[in-house]
């Protein structure tokens, strides 16, 4: 049955960003680029073939110090509670670029190391470019509120085992195909959860 | 009348949401509807009469929660038997006439491996242990549904199967793209759903009849069985505190209904749909007939995410997953590389093959352990179907049990033996079966006598329920230096086949040059004539260039590839390799020649380097001395540069690729010598949990640069068998690398089992999470920070 709280989308397909795949495959901003990097090639089998997928819920919020009800889950984080501070409610998501990129990682990573390598970043840089995308999209849908930057479990010392609550709380495996192991990776790989805080914008002009 | 009969005529009414009417009866939100069973079974009882009244031909018992994974057996078993007794109940106040009740059986809430973390068996037998609970309540049939994942969906099929005979109705949920959340399309479903024997398939939940319908429409084009359709009522929202759907009754059945004509059969509805949606789909049925059940004749096989046709248009079947006369491929079996399989799956997917065949049988390999490790392995990489090439009839009932899809299984043969053996897997699992025309008296040397041997295959096939588009023929390829007349027999055999049969066809057509020179010429050649006599599937080598360009030369000849698309990237690819088809696809860059192999291993240019290799070797050079004075200088060259951040990872990397192809021409050269460059083993592994392997695989290429004889077990790697292969390999190293701080107790695990049981062995770690004093902190006896330093830290630890 679905949850009518949970709110589920497609991302489209964004232009490839170059000079962010290459700092994720750890080519900094101004080194050149060797020109026998197979980069096209790996574009060229991933373009086309990752939507990324996103599931959100809104949530809200109550503070005491560093205690915080999130709404899904109780936790004790300092770094998270700064971030939220002021927040009435928080938006929850979770963010993946599927199965089919890992299944790219894993062609790519037996053609050849390099390959992995590139195929990995490329795989970072689609979902991270998604959940930019995601908030973007989170912000014409809370045109009162400003919306603080995204903060995941495993950040500072905000615990990663609070990643069980999140996926539990976006029903992640009917939702999105997100699951968990036991050492609490999530799979597929390149998947992202997170916590937007929701600040009213009138708030800020008084304070 | 059956019920099976009353499903291929049709329409047949099924019943609507059950979630929205308990929560209207007071069902709290994340409380689970199959407790109510226990708890409330008046209201259930009342909801299913609803149904029953406003005309449902069969309730689904309230079982689509109840599972051994959420529930502990004897609950699970009371959900049930209570389930039953509200329906029965329900059917008994409706009265009059025939009405059915169907066991429930939704997703287990957990995905499979590999993208998962649950078994496929432990799987099957949780479906296995629900099914059993509804056959002893008498269920008239199982209704599996809301199924987004194929290969879950095969694990509750197969459980139905193997444990009840009851009809079977199977339904997915796909998303607004056309496809499971898994990445299957309807086709691929339909393929492996009627292989395996489902009475009816179709789709429900997800959205509203709108978006549905063009997926209900793909179904009734492949189904031959009859198809179902059970929407949502359009899209939740909500108002007012309440859940409230956007489709109304009459919308909702007005939509459903315009399918009937084209042939939708089996109607229903999912969440947010009540007694009064089912109400407007009877009368907006009124007086509609479906058309006759048609048998669909086409020859489909599948894989995770999509089918394969063999028939008119020629498919490509890459042979090279084979250890037949392959030395370096015994030795990855016997080592247990599956990598190395998986890469010549993986070449010969780039290079145009639609299918490929999997055949591991070697001496001493457990052949059915290893086909369903590589099946299993190689359904994670590519998403090509697979043909199971075995002559144990173990091997691919293991194989078939965990394949996801349709697969094609190769073979079977004219004798009773082979039949009697390979028949029931393909009845039990579905599938193609390639039907050798050979039986107890050998091979017919006539084309007369394999068409006999192939109509008798297909009397058997279809004595035994098996379908005659399931089969293809393979009229045999001969060797032409042993017999002249060898191909032409093969040749006519085909085409008798073919015009006689209707099947499809297939042939090996490698074997024909055996024994010649230059065995791709005329290999391309008959190729090109039996693709021309009507071949359905060449099994073939894709890293041939003749035989590529007669198969896609064929294609353009006859029409078959639009635009000359197929040749064009053919053609391209001969491009990038050079006339070297053979070579690997790395680089765009051309290969350019002269500048030498330190250059060329500087610079990370493969071709070039492998190139240089060879020339430099031809003209005479030693191999030693060229790893001595070109590459070894090159790769220390980078590597500084690596360690002043002057040149960066892929480039350190691209060295090593370079370095290493060289290395593979020096090899081969060298053949005959004894293996001086070995300095020492080493076991590297990623920690058990920890599927992380990136950062190990650097660090292995870079070891093997640096002449480790490195055996590399993989990521997630249980601390015992880390421990095994450094007792096998008396290995004095031993690497582990681990990228979360959640896997580093495992790592630590890992060492303390090593250095007690394997106290010769020194430990390194690496990966992102380790620090020197967290690796001195497990016990580590050495830490590397980047691939660079772990070869200088094992060059150290090397005795």
């Amino acid at each position: 049955m679905n949850d009518p709280s949970l709110h589920t989308l497609i991302l489209p397909e964004l232009p490839f960003d170059k000079r962010e795949i290459l700092r994720y495959a750890q080519i900094p901003k101004n080194a050149p680029v060797p020109e026998s990097l197979p980069l096209d090639i790996c574009l060229g089998e991933v373009s086309g073939k990752i939507r990324c997928r996103a599931v959100w819920a809104r949530f809200p919020l109550s503070a005491s110090g560093s205690e915080l009800d999130l709404g899904f889950s109780f936790v004790s984080s300092r770094n998270l509670a700064h971030r939220l501070e002021g927040c009435c409610d928080i938006v929850l998501f979770a963010c993946t670029a599927g199965y089919e990129m890992d299944r790219m990682i894993g062609r790519a990573s037996l053609r050849s190391p390099v390959n992995g390598l590139l195929m990995h970043a490329i795989g970072a840089e689609r979902v991270e470019g998604a959940c930019d995308e995601l908030c973007r999209i989170l912000g014409g849908l809370f045109p009162e509120y400003r919306l603080t930057e995204r903060f995941s479990p495993g950040y500072g010392d905000l615990p990663l085992e609070l990643q069980r609550d999140v996926l539990r709380a976006l029903d992640s495996e009917k939702t999105v195909g997100i699951t968990l192991t036991d050492s609490l990776l999530m799979q597929p790989a390149k998947s992202v959860t997170a916590i937007i805080g929701l600040k009213e914008k009138k708030h800020e002009v008084d304070g | 009348m059956k019920l099976t009969d009353k499903l291929r005529t049709g329409p047949f009414f099924l019943d609507g949401g059950m979630g929205t009417l308990l929560q209207a009866r007071g069902l709290r939100p994340g409380e689970a509807p199959e407790t109510w069973n226990l708890t409330h079974p008046e209201d259930i009882t009342a909801i299913h009469l609803s149904y029953y009244e406003a005309g449902s031909d069969m309730v689904l018992a309230n079982t689509f929660g109840v599972h051994p994974l959420r529930y502990d057996p004897e609950t699970c078993s009371d959900m049930v038997r209570a389930a039953f007794a509200c329906a029965r109940e329900a059917r008994r106040l409706a009265g009059e006439r025939e009405r059915f009740i169907a066991l429930d059986i939704g997703p287990c809430g957990q995905l499979l491996k590999p993208f998962g973390t649950l078994d496929f068996e432990d799987a099957v037998s949780a479906f296995a242990q629900i099914v059993r609970y509804g056959v002893r309540e008498g269920a008239d049939c199982v209704f599996i549904e809301t199924m987004n994942d194929s290969y879950e969906t095969k694990a509750a099929l197969l459980a139905v199967k193997e444990n009840s005979s009851l009809p079977v109705l199977v339904s997915n949920a796909y998303g607004e793209d056309g496809k499971l959340l898994t990445g299957t399309d309807p086709e691929a479903m339909v393929a492996m759903l009627e292989g395996m024997g489902a009475d009816a398939v179709g789709i429900n939940c997800s959205y509203g009849p709108d978006i549905m319908a063009p997926i209900v429409k793909r179904y009734l084009e492949t189904a031959s069985v009859p198809v179902l359709m059970k929407p949502n009522a359009g899209l939740p929202q909500q108002k007012e505190g309440r859940t409230v759907y956007s489709v109304g009754p009459q919308d909702f059945a007005d939509t459903v209904t315009a399918l009937i004509p084209e042939g939708l059969r089996i109607l229903g509805g999912c969440c947010g749909t009540t007694p009064d949606y089912i109400r407007a789909l009877r009368s907006g049925a009124e007086g509609q007939v479906p058309p006759t059940l048609e048998e669909k004749h086409d020859t489909v096989v599948s894989s995770r995410s999509h089918s394969v046709h063999l028939g008119d248009v020629p498919v490509m079947i890459g042979e090279r997953i084979n250890p037949t006369g392959k030395k370096r491929f015994r030795r990855a079996l016997a080592e247990g590389d599956i990598g190395y399989v998986l890469s010549e799956g993986i070449s010969q997917e780039e290079r145009g093959a639609q299918i490929l065949d999997v055949n591991v049988g070697a001496p001493g390999i457990d052949e059915a352990e290893m086909l369903t490790k590589v099946v299993q392995e190689l359904q994670t990489v590519t998403d090509l179907p697979l043909q199971l090439d075995s002559a144990d009839p173990r091997a691919l009932d293991s194989a078939l049990r965990i394949y996801n899809g349709k697969a094609m299984i190769n073979s079977v043969n004219g004798t009773r033996a082979s039949m009697d053996a390979v028949f029931p897997l393909v009845r039990k699992y579905g599938g193609v079966l390639v039907a050798l025309t050979l039986d107890e008296n050998g091979i017919p040397e006539t084309p007369e006598g394999r068409l006999e041997i192939a109509e008798r295959i297909l009397r058997e096939a279809e004595r035994q329920g098996i379908s005659r588009k399931d089969i293809v023929f393979d009229p045999l390829t001969m060797t032409v230096s042993a017999d002249p007349k060898a191909a032409r027999i093969t040749l006519d055999a085909l085409k008798m086949i073919r015009e006689r049969t209707r099947c499809a066809t297939v042939l090996g057509v490698s074997n024909v040059s055996f024994g010649l020179p230059s065995r791709e010429i005329i290999g391309s050649v008959f190729l090109a004539e039996a693709l021309k006599t009507g071949l359905s599937a060449a099994i073939m080598n894709p890293k041939s260039d003749a035989m590529l360009g007669a198969f896609f030369s064929h294609l353009a000849l006859h029409g078959m590839d639009v635009n000359c698309e197929g040749y064009i990237r053919y053609a391209s690819l001969r491009t990038y390799a050079g006339s070297d088809a053979s070579a690997p696809i790395l680089s765009t860059v051309p290969a350019e020649s002269g500048k030498g192999l330190r250059y060329a291993v500087e610079k990370g240019l493969l071709q070039e380097a492998s190139r240089a290799a060879k020339e430099a070797l031809a003209s005479g050079e030693d191999g030693l001395e060229l790893i001595q004075n070109e590459i070894i200088p090159a790769l220390d060259e980078v590597g500084k540069g690596f360690e002043k951040k002057t040149l960066f990872l892929p480039q350190l990397m691209m060295s090593a690729e370079a370095a290493d192809a060289a290395f593979t021409e020096i090899k081969a050269a060298m053949q005959n010598r004894t293996e001086s460059g070995r300095r020492c083993s080493l076991v590297i592994a990623t920690v058990k949990g920890d599927i992380h392997d990136i950062g190990k695989n650097i660090v292995r290429l870079l070891l093997e640069n640096y002449g480790f004889d490195v055996l590399d077990l993989g990521k997630d790697v249980a601390p015992e068998r880390i421990l095994e292969a450094v007792e096998q390999l008396h290995a004095p190293i031993c690497a582990l690398s681990a990228l979360m701080t959640t896997t580093v107790p495992a790592m630590e695990e890992t060492i303390t089992l090593v250095h007690e049981k394997a106290p010769w062995c020194k430990v390194m770690v690496g990966g992102a999470v380790l620090t020197q004093e967290y690796a001195d902190r497990i016990g580590a006896d050495g830490y590397a920070r980047d691939a660079m330093a772990a070869v200088r830290l094992a060059e150290k630890l090397c005795p």
